[in-house]
């Protein structure tokens, strides 16, 4: 072999290579950003589960209804995104809150099963609500800057998703300054821990159950805030989303925080590079395979207690 | 209160049936919600409208229509069950609807057996196919088959010069029906399927399916399915970079689109019906004057607000009036009815110029169809 074709064969190998290498980052991106979403949703649903030990499935409408807070504060009020993605993700935390006061408390019940059938049938009213004041139409809400997508080393992520990854992770940072330094965050990991003796020492356990509806709320619609501009919007985009976000939590050991946060990343990475390299067709076959192995191994979920 | 509980049995006894008689009774089942909402929802109002309509102008033979409503929430088992309370309980003349290929596939067998001609507004073949697919004598169709939009769509590709193809399609009945349709097509038209990916129609991102396409350096992609799911595909190939022509199915001729995908949706080309491009059709044209009629009844109406003019709007319309000739021809008994339906010809809709036949249940060629094209964020007609 010549020496020009030797090389211009090593130069097709690194050429081959480098698209080899930039797919994969592309993949592995695509993958953090719906992983990010999951992560929060499953966040969401651990910290009811940690006061409440239900699984509260008005979770998935808390993600829809933060993108419609959304789209009416920007397009209805006109305040500018930033703004407006506060008055959400507030908006859906007293949602939560209401929710919690008027439609769980008042079954005065410690049964977990009575409690997250009520959880099953607020999320049915709610979604109903959402239907008629928002109806059944797609809605397209912008990202929050500009949607012309950034390079990195060759792979493009769309501003949206960096918004995406960064909120999710100030959320975590929150939530984790929230429970270790506050008086009310500590109150609600001892309720965790042992709710009899949390009782026993004077912890009011309405006052916990309604924080935890708040932030639960919170999670929920900060999700739906920043996922939407993605994935569209409608009356009930949160329900597979939430679907997912569920899977995670239980991935990574339902109620552990760390865990809900593997979960949620895990599931949407193996999700997107499964497309990539092996079948679009089978990717959420291969994810939720995964799953259930997982399980098989550990029951109590990656990192679960 | 013995003898007034026995007069109001005698009344309703002898009123009943004289009520029933007055009215010609059609069932509509739509996915009112669901995940083809937005799709279901314009054609329930788009079917009252036009009965609405018929009935300020007489009626039917003089019968008044009597349109009874349902929401099959995009669920076969819930579309059967409403498929068999419409035949057995309400007594239906015919149904009207579902909205969606995997409904309208539960409902075949039931109506079969029930004997009550159906017009449906789904995309997919299957319905209207035998074999395999089960019997398709009581199962008519108003949209455009999928086969005749892959022929108008490979006939464009094919004048364009664009052979080498990657193929995007969604995993559930219409999008499996379209890829099923294009492998089978391809060779008449000397196209060449370079890479079939697929996606779930309500998946979120479609990045690593597109990375994939790209890789296999096409000259075109086409995607195939309904919803945001296109808009999605749509957005992630401008972010992704791909400046390859995107095609879309005809299920996604819709201003939503352009709304969903933004800039992404610019220079995107589709096959349609004509009520898109309303406005460019030549006076010649024998749809037009009906399709103008539409959209002016349409925005009468104000269901323009909501739900924009798209490529679905008309299909609701043409089912009922399928149904509606028949009954005109053979009046409203079950056999006649479907009988003369099968063999309408030459009726002029909204979506095309029907011409039925036994073998041919829709009736829609493919000059029904017209490539369009978004430019400066409006539809127009492709060049």
């Amino acid at each position: 072999m010549s020496r020009q074709l030797w090389l211009a064969s090593q130069d097709t190998k690194l050429q081959d290579g480098f698209f080899v290498h930039t797919d994969f980052l592309q993949f592995i991106l695509s993958g953090l950003t719906t992983g990010s979403i999951y992560a929060l949703i499953a966040l969401g649903f651990c910290v009811v589960s940690n006061t409440m030990g239900i699984v509260n499935f008005i979770q998935v409408d808390f993600v829809t209804l933060g993108g419609m807070f959304m789209f009416t504060s920007l397009f209805t009020l006109g305040l500018p995104a930033l703004p407006a993605l506060v008055l959400a993700v507030a908006a859906v935390a007293l949602v939560a809150m209401v929710l919690e006061r008027i439609g769980l408390r008042p079954a005065r019940s410690a049964n977990h099963l009575v409690l997250i059938f009520l959880t099953v049938g607020l999320s049915i009213i709610l979604r109903g609500l959402i239907k008629l004041v928002w109806g059944t139409n797609r809605m397209a809400l912008p990202p929050l800057s500009s949607d012309v997508p950034v390079q990195i080393l060759g792979a493009s992520v769309l501003p949206q998703a960096l918004w995406i990854f960064g909120l999710t992770m100030l959320a975590i940072a929150v939530l984790t300054w929230f429970f270790h330094r506050t008086s009310l965050g500590l109150c609600m990991r001892a309720v965790a821990v042992n709710p009899t003796a949390a009782a026993v020492v004077g912890i009011a356990s309405g006052r916990i159950r309604l924080t935890s509806y708040a932030i639960a709320g919170a999670l929920g619609g900060l999700a739906g805030v920043l996922v939407t501009p993605i994935t569209t919007l409608n009356y009930d985009v949160g329900v597979l989303l939430g679907l997912k976000g569920f899977a995670a939590a239980i991935l990574g050991g339902f109620g552990s925080f760390p865990g809900a946060i593997l979960g949620g990343l895990g599931l949407g990475l193996v999700e997107s590079v499964s497309a990539g390299y092996l079948s679009s067709a089978y990717k959420d076959v291969v994810a939720f395979v995964l799953l259930l192995l997982v399980l098989c191994v550990r029951p109590k979920g990656l990192l679960g207690r | 209160m013995r003898t007034l509980l026995t007069c109001l049995a005698a009344f309703l006894l002898l009123t009943t049936p004289a009520l029933a008689a007055e009215t010609i009774k059609l069932g509509g089942f739509f996915d009112l919600s669901g995940r083809a909402s937005f799709i279901g929802t314009p054609s329930k109002l788009v079917a009252e409208m036009l009965v609405e309509k018929i009935n300020a102008q007489g009626g039917i033979n003089g019968k008044k229509i009597e349109l009874i409503i349902a929401d099959t929430e995009g669920d076969p088992a819930k579309a059967t069950t409403i498929a068999t309370k419409f035949i057995h309980k309400d007594k239906v003349v015919a149904i009207i609807g579902p909205t969606l290929t995997d409904t309208g596939m539960s409902v075949k067998k039931i109506v079969d057996s029930g004997k009550t001609p159906i017009a449906m507004t789904v995309g997919g073949d299957p319905v209207i196919m035998g074999g395999k697919f089960g019997s398709y004598e009581w199962v008519f169709k108003s949209p455009q088959r999928s086969q005749t939009a892959v022929e108008r769509l490979f006939t464009y590709l094919q004048e364009k010069g664009l052979t080498k193809i990657a193929l995007l399609s969604a995993d559930d009945g219409f999008g499996k029906d379209g890829l099923r349709w294009m492998e089978e097509l391809a060779p008449n038209f000397g196209i060449e399927l370079l890479i079939k990916e697929s996606f779930g129609s309500r998946d979120t991102d479609m990045t690593p399916q597109l990375t994939k396409a790209k890789n296999a350096q096409p000259q075109a992609i086409v995607v195939w399915t309904t919803g945001p799911a296109g808009a999605i595909t749509a957005k992630n190939a401008a972010q992704l970079g791909i400046s390859l022509p995107l095609f879309q199915c005809h299920g996604l001729p819709d201003p939503k689109y352009i709304e969903l995908a933004g800039a992404a949706s610019e220079g995107n080309r589709m096959p349609a019906t004509k009520l898109l491009i309303a406005d460019e059709l030549p006076d010649a044209d024998p749809q037009k004057a009906i399709i103008l009629d539409f959209i002016k009844l349409y925005t009468e109406k104000g269901y323009d607000k909501q739900f924009p003019i798209n490529t679905h709007s008309g299909y609701a319309w043409d089912a009922i009036m399928l149904v509606v000739e028949g009954i005109r021809q053979a009046g409203t008994e079950p056999a006649a009815l479907r009988q003369a339906m099968e063999n309408i010809k030459n009726y002029v809709g909204i979506s095309g110029i029907y011409n039925l036949s036994p073998e041919d249940h829709n009736g829609l060629g493919i000059d029904s169809m017209v490539m369009v094209q978004v430019k400066d964020g409006r539809f127009t007609l492709a060049d």
